[in-house]
């Protein structure tokens, strides 16, 4: 497998930082995208997934701070937390996708996409949980808002995650896994 | 979809606009930690002064100040309301099904609300008064003790900067591809929930492939042109701190001190 150039690693993580400004005004004519449809998760997770752990939770981190700074959305209010949740999500997509080797793109995606997203709402769980919202913040809360209400997006990341992965690998803009 | 982009940064010539915006993030987290830090009346009284006078020293309009404000308000209502009802149901006020109004959750929810709402106005005049540019060579600044744990800095402050510059294209570009999906029968302003959400789809793998298409060019023209990483680079003028900056500095943090060692 052809290993892509550190300078190309960085230049498809500002590009994802700047799909993390772009993408949610793209979808915000939905209402409650924001919260039912999750599209900023969608280009961490890309990122985590292509680039590597560093660059994923670069582009965790700085993606919804510039979404912020450019269109106020988030609100600074909720930034801290997001931010958390989106580095873990980046960071855990690209530890995956580098210790799991199935010789299987589609195995190795899906395992790294669902065990990212689980440890990420785990860790967002714990830290709204200890730090944000201390006493205000049941497990039931925590599956309430990161389960039921963002299950539409959950679905349409393992749904378009691999299909943008393969979308990209066919059009020979990353190299294949195998 | 522009409209959103144009409105964060305002041209100004201010107090505030002409800080360097390292001081300002530095700043910005100080007063964060006095308005967080706010439990008598008399730090109450510190924090919202302290707040108004910067939003006067700005010369920005109010209204736009207050505008992500106002676009929460039932935020603010729900949280309030939450404390109110539920945050002490030891001693309350009366009892009603599971509702427990109390004078603590009323203080609790009213200090909450406060609280979130002067760290969005103290955000919101940081934004406005200082340009991407400036908060990322800002940044680029503050992060670089981090260099010491192996981060590399100057590489982050690259990204961050070509993310700034990709996103006008990427909005023009995700433009096209929605009027193109469009003449090709997909459906964005349908009333139906559904039929919105699943046509994302034709929009969302185009913009990727575009997104990641000129990324590849970039960096093919950028590596062509002899770039590796962003260690060996210098800066063309570095502008050293003003008296200004560290009068503002030295204002924070006596505030900050006077809050936590003489009143709370």
């Amino acid at each position: 497998m052809k290993k892509m150039s550190y300078v190309k690693l960085s230049i498809i993580t500002a590009v994802s930082i700047a799909l993390c400004v772009v993408l949610p005004m793209a979808f915000h004519s939905i209402p409650n995208a924001g919260s039912i449809i999750l599209p900023m998760h969608i280009p961490v997770l890309l990122c985590g997934l292509i680039c590597g752990p560093f660059f994923g939770l670069l582009a965790g981190l700085a993606g919804p701070l510039l979404s912020n700074l450019f269109t106020g959305m988030p609100p600074a209010a909720f930034l801290p937390q997001m931010m958390i949740e989106l580095a873990v999500y980046g960071l855990i997509c690209g530890l995956m996708m580098k210790m799991i080797r199935t010789k299987k793109v589609f195995v190795d995606l899906y395992i790294s996409l669902i065990v990212s997203i689980i440890i990420g709402r785990v860790v967002a769980g714990i830290a709204k949980a200890l730090i944000f919202a201390p006493g205000n913040f049941t497990m039931a809360v925590w599956t309430t808002s990161y389960f039921v209400t963002g299950w539409p997006g959950i679905v349409i990341q393992l749904v378009l995650i691999p299909a943008v992965v393969f979308a990209l690998m066919k059009a020979k803009l990353i190299p294949e896994r195998y | 979809m522009n409209k959103l982009l144009a409105g964060r940064y305002l041209v100004g010539n201010s107090l505030l606009h002409r800080l360097d915006g390292r001081v300002k993030i530095i700043c910005l987290l100080i007063l964060i930690a006095l308005v967080i830090g706010s439990r008598s009346v008399s730090s109450y009284a510190i924090s919202v002064s302290a707040v108004c006078m910067i939003v006067l020293l700005s010369k920005l309009p109010p209204a736009y100040v207050l505008g992500p404000v106002g676009r929460l308000w039932l935020f603010f209502i729900t949280i309030f309301l939450m404390n109110a009802l539920f945050f002490d149901t030891l001693n309350p006020l009366y009892s009603w099904w599971i509702f427990y109004p109390s004078v603590a959750g009323i203080k609790q929810g009213f200090s909450v609300v406060v609280h979130v709402v002067l760290v969005l106005i103290l955000s919101s005049v940081l934004t406005m008064t200082t340009s991407p540019t400036e908060v990322t060579t800002a940044l680029e600044s503050l992060i670089k003790p981090l260099k010491l744990i192996g981060v590399p800095t100057e590489d982050v402050a690259m990204i961050i900067s070509i993310a700034i510059q990709f996103i006008p294209t990427l909005l023009e570009e995700t433009e096209a591809i929605k009027m193109a999906q469009i003449a090709r029968g997909a459906r964005f302003e349908s009333k139906k929930l559904k039929e919105r959400a699943f046509s994302v789809f034709p929009l969302v793998i185009p913009i990727f492939l575009s997104a990641f298409k000129r990324a590849d060019e970039l960096s093919l023209a950028m590596e062509a042109r002899g770039y590796r990483n962003a260690k060996k680079r210098t800066k063309r003028k570095k502008e050293p701190l003003s008296s200004k900056d560290y009068i503002a500095l030295c204002i924070c943090v006596a505030l900050c001190l006077v809050q936590f060692l003489l009143l709370r």
